[in-house]
């Protein structure tokens, strides 16, 4: 249409050869073909292609690990295969009534993450809302956070016996100076505007704490939690490994008597799992206590 | 709603008010001897260059900094601290992300418990006076910055304070935003008739909103003159257009851009 319109009337018609040049360059050119490369800067990829890739590594990994296991002449039995690990892990379970040593496990680090949360938060978030308050507790918790947990254990054993009080107290003190740090640098990240908003409109400073610094900064309180409960579950095999009869950690222990690498490996899968089932029930809250924050 | 609002507004007496600051090497004198009055229902703008402390100024008003020396009095009751009496709206965005639009301008009337307010529809009468109530159940983060702000505006509105506070709150603002908001603020003021303290290094903005013009130079703060803009009480102007035409804003606009560049020159 446009050609027709904007071609030179027959009588100024160029020769052939020309002509036929001009045509060419007046139509629209073809797109350039632009190389589509898969390593780009900040380029957002899209979501099948995210799961084939996370897949695909996973598939790397145990097709490497399965190579690796069986490029001997016989089974080596310090390094069992992925498959002899999946039978273990199902004989652990179908069998050896492993998932009582997981529910031992799973009740330790939730009473212990619990009573840790429940002190650490309401200290943080006063640290973080009152200089004072953080005066007072800083020094001791900066302290206390760069003493390894595992020295305790001696002292621990002595004090509370080889119970689960032993263990827990030993997952609590794992987690708990990190986490109140974390938490008190998260509330103090509240806005001072918000705060000021909030007195002009007649807040107390109770009412500030409760409408204005503890909303805004649940959001991080909630994420930081989330971290530390990964930490509390790399505790959890030390924990057990000292005078525990029951337990992931314990199993393992019992295992390595025996030399069996492949009940090892599946206490360590488990425990793997467990800790990805974790992170995700806390990205669900997240999701749900916060739909402010959701994409649009 | 507008005649039960009256009876409250009052006249702000701010006396030889001073402020120091502790400097690193020796104090700073931020504000030094400023005394100004505003009448009820008058609109007082703050000018002056950067530096000349009319942040300061009004955060001391608010009562949210301490004055080193002098005094300030609304209604005749000394101001020692933050009162709901007194309500801010801040140049950054203040909207609480983690409520809506509405509970957002509800918020002041819940922590003071005011159920009356909250059951009678003070809430949507102030979303609707900024024009917002399309946007009630919105989440802050969803909307631009003038919304932003004029959900501010609602929320220091709504709890009926006897004297607002701006502290450039379009400074953060696009220019065509802001001229809307100027407009839409105007409007506002004319309706609730508030009193209203205003900081500003906006000239148009002083003469389109203020009916007094506290015009401060800088290092310290002092008041170096008071001018009275006749445009705000006539309620012909209320746009840009009409008071860029208006015979008498040509010349009090150079008047305050010279004042200006003299105090630049510090």
């Amino acid at each position: 249409m446009l050609q027709r319109v904007i071609s030179p009337p027959p009588s100024e018609q160029p020769p052939a050869t020309l002509a036929g040049v001009t045509t060419q360059a007046r139509q629209a050119p073809p797109a350039i073909p632009v190389r589509q490369r898969w390593l780009e800067f900040k380029q957002p990829v899209s979501t099948p292609s995210k799961l084939l890739l996370g897949i695909a590594a996973w598939i790397l990994f145990l097709l490497g690990w399965h190579l690796a296991a069986t490029s001997g002449t016989e089974a080596n039995p310090l390094f069992p295969s992925p498959a002899d690990v999946s039978g273990s892990l199902w004989n652990l379970f179908a069998e050896r009534g492993f998932h009582s040593d997981v529910l031992a496990s799973l009740q330790r680090i939730l009473l212990s993450f619990g009573l840790a949360v429940a002190v650490a938060v309401p200290t943080g978030v006063l640290m973080g809302a009152f200089p004072a308050v953080e005066a007072f507790f800083s020094p001791l918790v900066s302290a206390f956070r760069y003493l390894p947990a595992p020295a305790f254990i001696p002292l621990l054993l002595m004090w509370l016996g080889t119970g689960d009080t032993q263990k827990i107290a030993l997952l609590v003190l794992g987690v708990i100076w990190f986490l109140i740090t974390l938490v008190c640098d998260t509330v103090k990240q509240t806005p001072v505007d918000f705060i000021e908003t909030s007195r002009t409109l007649g807040g107390s400073r109770r009412t500030i704490l409760w409408t204005v610094v503890l909303p805004s900064s649940l959001p991080g309180i909630v994420d930081t939690c989330r971290q530390m409960l990964a930490v509390s579950w790399t505790y959890l095999v030390i924990a057990e490994i000292v005078a525990a009869t029951d337990g992931i950690g314990a199993m393992m222990m019992r295992a390595r008597r025996f030399v069996h690498v492949d009940d090892i490996m599946a206490g360590i899968l488990i425990i793997g799992a467990l800790g990805l089932l974790c992170d995700l029930a806390f990205r669900g809250l997240h999701w749900l206590m916060f739909p402010y924050l959701r994409r649009r | 709603m507008s005649a039960a609002l009256d009876l409250q507004h009052g006249g702000l007496e701010v006396a030889r008010l001073g402020k120091v600051f502790p400097g690193r090497d020796k104090p700073v004198i931020a504000v030094e001897d400023v005394s100004f009055h505003v009448e009820p229902r008058q609109v007082c703008m703050l000018l002056g260059p950067s530096g000349c402390g009319k942040s300061t100024i009004l955060r001391m008003i608010a009562g949210l900094e301490q004055p080193s020396s002098g005094g300030i009095n609304l209604n005749g009751n000394p101001v020692v601290g933050p009162h709901r009496e007194r309500g801010m709206v801040f140049q950054g965005y203040t909207s609480f992300p983690w409520l809506t639009v509405r509970q957002n301008v509800s918020y002041g009337l819940r922590i003071n418990g005011d159920a009356y307010a909250l059951r009678e529809g003070t809430v949507d009468h102030y979303l609707e006076r900024v024009g917002l109530s399309r946007f009630a159940d919105a989440w802050p983060h969803q909307l631009s910055g003038g919304m932003r702000q004029r959900v501010a505006l609602a929320r220091a509105l709504a709890t009926t304070p006897q004297l607002l506070l701006m502290d450039e709150p379009f400074g953060a603002l696009d220019a065509e935003t802001r001229w809307q908001m100027q407009e839409l603020l105007l409007n506002v003021i004319r309706k609730e008739r508030m009193t209203v303290v205003m900081v500003t290094h906006d000239v148009e903005e002083a003469l389109l909103l203020g009916d007094q013009i506290v015009f401060l130079s800088s290092h310290p703060g002092r008041v170096r003159t008071m001018l009275y803009p006749p445009f705000k009480g006539d309620d012909a102007i209320c746009t840009r257009e009409a008071l860029r035409t208006h015979p008498d804003y040509a010349p009090m606009e150079r008047q305050i851009l010279a004042m200006m560049r003299e105090e630049g020159g510090h």
